[in-house]
């Protein structure tokens, strides 16, 4: 049965629930105190249920067996049942993350429409100071989430062994283990409201965060419990990327896309586990009896501060370093040239990983930190924009004197650059400490951090995702509607967006349910213009699964691309590739006489799509 | 490429034109906020021309290269160039370390110098969801900021219960309000105003501090020197 995997995980979860809650009750007893409270309960209860729920869905059976020494059972699925079940399979996994994270940014983005609609004019409009609130902080972590997840989860797990030439990730159950922690996370986070919501925001700082409703203890299990799954995830990325390259895919002939994946692993591995200690001490502040940030106990709440950052501003280059990588990746194929300069991209990836952890403070000028911080937080980050220039030189650089393919793909990549450009400038007055003063945590912020994540990483996300989908899915969408689409949101973002900067400028702050009545005005334009932007997203819903149940078959390789993906058929076969595949080039080398990436071995090929990719010849031989 | 210099040249005269002769603010009131509002024009300033290049860049290309249906063949293929990297890299650089030295650092210094020497200290203290002031000198609190104009203040601020944030919209200066610690900040208010004529003329709560912190405000009025006097003889009087 398809549903029998779900069944028995959520079966095996409410078991290690009730057993978890009914053992911290008799803790609680033990311990001389009243068994009932609804926090430490859920936390004990949740820990043996998040258990419970791993070994039912498919743990116990593909994996904990062999411990035991019984023989694992490894059911085969087909068509859509794959999906529902502890697949082991990169492919599976990919999309497994990508429709949970466009689900999520829909959820995201309702909430977004819904904040909107309160903020069309000051005063109250459709929901109470405490539910926006709310919304805001749920908008705020599932929008989190997504950016932290969609790409390196779900573009990443699918394309990054095709494109080294490997049959797998180079540990695929753990693959499928750091998926599968994932649909808690999104559970607690929605039932945050049953327990009083949590008002804090994502960045949940104390001692609003300890004393606030108990909604917030669901949303530090939620976060530890997504932080989780993504160390695994780099774990797995690291070591695919060093150890399962096919023969002759040396690391500078590596696709663009894996090595920003690679770089974003290097932080969410080392990185993470900063936030994990930071939330789990606010969790235990409100259920322990700790005082980490009761100042009148001996804690201190700034230290949460500078702990919690210093994971979430290398975070935003876990966010972004695969944004860059989607990017270049398309913008080398649609200009049909070299990635310019692809060594100096390299090296500035590198530059960003080291430069992320070093930057973390700017996020703390106006914190009531020592002032004499100031001026090495500012240098270090303002540093920053000579690697982040790279990335532009090449974007420039290879579209200069191209044979732009303007697809929806191209389009999306070129409007990445477009609003990603914005983004970075603005990101110069915020790290500026003077012009910050005033700025930060005004919707100046808002309107830069939404540029960057949004209009960039959404941007590279939905380029990717338009790029890639034929791949995905063996299918054709619309061009007709992709490029509508494209155009709606590039429209709809920008004017959107660029009014927050001057609401920002103009003495409206951030995360407010009302505001002063004379800028109602500018936020009755911006809850429009938001209201047309999410409705674009409806259109990319319909087109793309429209064209996923019967669009046009796509062939193996409909952009004449290069890289190893395209080299075996769409969607491919369980193992990749017929024959693993031989390196003898770059990646990019349109354009060079007689240069070819790769070589696949046709025995059992698929299509007969062998020896075609990088020809100087003319591209006709397309199906 | 001339005519790519040329989009430059336009759209950075266009751009430098707005950033000149638009304002995107209101006049400050205080003499560190025209210190903030300064770095920021110039940082508008020094953006113009790198936003102008990269669009003009931009829409050349897409404009002048762009390949009407599939591309039957491949662009050169240039995998880099020396000199344009170089260059590129020398001029970014330029640019952020201009950008760290002016305005970064020199108003950063500035600003840290105006703190050394204040003329008068006042204590705010936040607290859900309401701004307490407490003039020590005279020895009474108020639910209303008043400051003198032309007068250096070091503003001390603290909070009660959770983290809230100092903001005075017309002031341009921030500083959060922690439990347990004493924060300040420096401001010399250099006009009169009040919130009833102005909404910048508020303490503004600037950190998510729970369900009232849109409306955790408190009112903020600057007054001449002698007018100050007479409300702290008031003040000090009914108190």
């Amino acid at each position: 049965m398809a549903f029998a995997p779900l069944l028995r995980g959520i079966g095996f979860g409410a078991v290690g629930f009730l057993l978890g809650s009914g053992l911290g009750a008799i803790v609680r007893v033990t311990m001389g105190l009243d068994p009932w409270s609804a926090e430490a309960l859920v936390v004990v209860g949740y820990i043996f249920g998040l258990v419970g729920w791993l070994l039912g869905v498919g743990v116990w059976g593909t994996w904990a067996r062999e411990w035991f020494g019984l023989a694992a059972r490894r059911g085969e699925a087909q068509g859509w049942r794959r999906y529902l079940r502890f697949s082991t399979d990169h492919k599976v996994i990919g999309v497994q993350y990508l429709v949970t994270f466009l689900v999520v940014m829909l959820l995201g983005g309702v909430l977004a429409v819904l904040m909107r609609a309160e903020l069309m004019a000051p005063g109250k409009t459709i929901m109470t100071l405490n539910t926006y609130n709310n919304a805001m902080s749920l908008h705020g972590i599932l929008m989190v989430a997504v950016a932290v997840a969609a790409i390196i989860g779900g573009l990443g797990n699918f394309l990054v062994p095709l494109l080294i030439g490997a049959e797998d990730v180079a540990f695929p159950r753990l693959n499928a283990l750091s998926f599968w922690v994932i649909p808690p996370v999104a559970v607690l986070l929605l039932l945050t409201p049953l327990m009083g919501g949590f008002d804090s925001g994502w960045t949940a700082y104390p001692p609003l965060s300890v004393i606030n409703a108990q909604g917030q203890t669901l949303y530090l299990l939620a976060f530890i419990t997504f932080g989780f799954s993504s160390i695994l995830g780099g774990l797995n990325f690291i070591a695919t990327v060093i150890a399962m390259r096919a023969p002759g895919m040396t690391w500078s002939r590596l696709p663009i896309f894996v090595w920003s994946i690679f770089a974003a692993s290097l932080i969410s591995l080392t990185a993470t586990q900063f936030v994990a200690f930071a939330l789990l001490s606010v969790l235990l502040d409100r259920v322990a009896g700790t005082s980490f940030y009761d100042a009148t106990q001996g804690g201190n709440a700034l230290l949460y501060e500078h702990l919690f950052w210093f994971y979430s501003h290398p975070a935003v280059y876990i966010m972004i370093l695969p944004a860059f990588g989607v990017a270049l990746e398309v913008l080398a194929h649609f200009s049909r040239k070299p990635l310019f300069a692809y060594k100096w991209v390299v090296g500035a990836f590198m530059a960003v990983v080291g430069l992320s952890f070093l930057v973390w403070a700017h996020h703390l000028f106006t914190s009531g930190m020592s002032d004499f911080l100031h001026l090495p937080f500012m240098v270090t980050t303002e540093l920053i924009s000579i690697p982040t220039g790279i990335v532009f030189l090449s974007s420039l650089g290879t579209i200069w004197l191209g044979r732009l393919w303007l697809t929806t793909p191209m389009l999306f990549a070129l409007g990445f650059l477009f609003n990603f450009l914005i983004g970075g400038i603005t990101g110069i007055f915020l790290a500026d400490v003077p012009t910050d003063l005033h700025l930060q945590d005004t919707y100046f912020v808002v309107a830069h951090f939404h540029y960057t994540i949004v209009g960039g990483e959404v941007f590279a996300l939905l380029a990717g995702v338009y790029y890639w989908f034929p791949k995905l899915t063996g299918r054709m969408y619309s061009e007709r509607l992709g490029k509508l689409h494209f155009w709606w949101v590039l429209l709809a973002y920008n004017v959107t967006f660029i009014p927050m900067f001057w609401a920002g400028l103009h003495g409206m702050n951030r995360r407010v349910a009302d505001y002063s009545p004379e800028l109602g005005g500018i936020n009755l334009f911006i809850s429009i213009a938001a209201f047309v932007l999410a409705a674009s997203f409806l259109l990319m819903l319909v087109n793309l699964a429209r064209a996923w149940v019967r669009g046009p078959a796509a062939g193996a390789n409909p952009w004449k691309a290069r890289t190893l993906e395209w080299q075996t058929s769409s969607p491919p076969p369980a193992e990749n590739f017929p024959a693993e595949p031989q390196v003898v080039g770059a990646p990019y080398d349109y354009g060079v006489p007689g240069s070819r990436h790769a070589v696949v071995a046709a025995k059992g090929a698929s299509e007969g799509e062998e020896k075609r990719d990088g020809d100087a010849a003319p591209r006709n031989q397309e199906d | 490429m001339l005519v790519v210099a040329l989009l430059w040249a336009a759209l950075t005269f266009v751009g430098e034109v707005l950033a000149v002769r638009l304002t995107p603010f209101r006049p400050a009131a205080a003499e560190e906020g025209d210190l903030i509002d300064s770095a920021f024009r110039s940082l508008t300033i020094l953006s113009v021309p790198v936003l102008a290049f990269v669009l003009a860049v931009l829409a050349y290309s897409v404009l002048r290269f762009r390949v009407p249906g599939d591309p039957t063949q491949d662009g050169p293929a240039i995998r880099t160039h020396r000199p344009t990297v170089t260059t590129w890299l020398l001029v970014t650089t330029g640019l952020t370390v201009a950008v760290i030295i002016f305005p970064g650092t020199t108003g950063l210094l500035e600003l840290h110098d105006r703190a050394r020497h204040v003329d008068m200290v006042v204590q705010v203290q936040a607290q859900r969801y309401a701004w307490k002031t407490t003039y020590p000198e005279y020895g009474f609190s108020t639910w209303e900021l008043v400051l003198p104009v032309g007068r250096r203040v070091r503003v001390e601020v603290t909070s009660t219960d959770v983290i809230h944030s100092f903001w005075v919209p017309a002031f341009r200066m921030k500083v959060d309000a922690v439990p347990g610690l004493v924060t300040t900040t420096v401001v010399t208010p250099s006009k009169a105003g009040s919130f009833q004529d102005d909404p910048d003329f508020r303490i503004q709560c600037t950190e998510l501090c729970g369900v009232g912190h849109s409306v955790m405000r408190a009112p903020v009025r600057v007054v001449e020197l002698s007018e100050f006097e007479a409300w702290v003889a008031q003040q000090s009087r009914s108190q």
